[in-house]
């Protein structure tokens, strides 16, 4: 099957495309991970949250 | 013996398509009250994961927009105002729009859940399922309430935006639920009188279709009595300030004067410009008769962004807040 210059131009943007919002949803999950990793640290780990709480009269 | 396989299809669909299925203009509305929501509730949520939340939120929503695309494209393309949509252009196809809506609802739901907590994840997913299974689906071809019920997917917004900055959603944040969901039938019905001729050619029994012009324009004005006190209502509970209730004021005297006006108006009674004189018009191009409607329809979205642009400069500057 020949794709016309069209149609393989536009597959070519579709293409690039996703991969641009793969990358994006990659690096939110990967962010967030981190986010909660540190709110998680903070809480167990006498974190600030932690001390906040043990300040607390 | 085993049949050829069908020749796939490729489409000459480009990615500012899969981008119209998000309905951009709707989506910049969800993230407007949802930012305001998220900004007005006041939790410990980080910046961060704020601007992840209402990324969620916007793609949430938009991915209900092009799954609702996708089950309609073949009614939009009977009317003037949705015929230039991807699916109903034929761009792009049923399935594809589909397929896009699925996998964008899975993500944002996930990824707000996993960001914020579950129950802005739930609200969100059943935002979704609300607009493009019951409304879609259940609502929008059997009764000429529709967009009474299915107004509750477009108010969900700031509740989900409240509950993703503190986990939980209180009666402030239903109080701006109700707020978008009292405001969509008179924005709604404004819009359908003079596009009236467009939702009978497609079979929707929009309520000037189902119960005529003058019955719309009197519960138009009965649901912006009921509306604008509530708009008000606000400013007086405290969730908003002295700004917040001289905007929601001001612009509910002025909502309530056009609603009158179109009331006693003839608005929809004729068909709009378009039909009459049988060629491609704008949206605005609509008959004389027809203009009080137009007015209501473009104030009401004035008034819903002034009434939340109130709401969240107060947030941001306390210094306004008595």
């Amino acid at each position: 099957m020949r794709l016309t210059p069209e149609e393989l131009a536009a597959r070519t943007r579709r293409n690039r495309a996703l991969a641009a919002v793969l990358v994006v949803f990659i690096v939110l999950v990967f962010t967030t991970t981190i986010l909660k990793l540190s709110a998680d640290r903070d809480q167990t780990a006498g974190g600030p949250t932690a001390q906040l709480v043990v300040q607390e009269p | 013996m085993t049949r050829p396989a069908a020749a796939p299809s490729i489409t000459t669909a480009q990615p500012e398509d899969y981008f119209q299925l998000l309905k951009p203009r709707v989506m910049s509305l969800v993230i407007f009250t949802a930012v305001t929501g998220l900004v007005v509730a006041g939790g410990d949520i980080g910046w961060l994961t704020a601007a992840i939340a209402i990324l969620c939120i916007a793609v949430g929503a938009g991915a209900a927009g092009a799954l609702n695309m996708a089950l309609e494209g073949e009614t939009d393309a009977l009317m003037r105002r949705t015929r230039g949509r991807p699916v109903a252009a034929g761009r792009v196809s049923k399935n594809d729009a589909m397929a896009f809506g699925v996998v964008l609802s899975l993500f944002s739901v996930m990824l707000l859940g996993m960001a914020t907590n579950w129950l802005a994840g739930g609200l969100l997913a059943l935002t979704i399922v609300y607009y493009a299974g019951f409304y879609t689906l259940l609502l929008k071809r059997r009764t000429p309430q529709n967009i009474v019920i299915g107004g509750a997917a477009g108010a969900f917004p700031p509740v989900i935006g409240w509950a993703a900055a503190t986990g939980t959603a209180p009666w402030q944040a239903w109080l701006l639920f109700l707020i978008i969901f009292l405001w969509t039938p008179p924005h709604s019905w404004a819009l359908a009188l003079y596009s009236a001729g467009d939702y009978a050619k497609a079979g929707i029994p929009m309520m000037p279709v189902a119960r005529g012009a003058k019955s719309t324009r009197l519960q138009i004005l009965l649901y912006s009595l009921v509306f604008v006190p509530v708009a008000i209502a606000p400013g007086l509970s405290g969730l908003g300030g002295p700004v917040y209730l001289a905007v929601s004021i001001a612009g509910g005297a002025g909502f309530l004067l056009l609603a009158a006006r179109l009331w006693r108006s003839r608005a929809g009674d004729q068909p709009d410009k378009a039909e009459a004189v049988g060629r491609e018009a704008a949206l605005y191009d609509v008959r004389a008769e027809a203009k009080p409607a137009r007015n209501l329809f473009a104030f009401s979205i004035l008034y819903l962004m002034a009434l939340f642009a109130a709401l969240l400069v107060e947030s941001l500057t306390p210094m306004m807040r008595p």
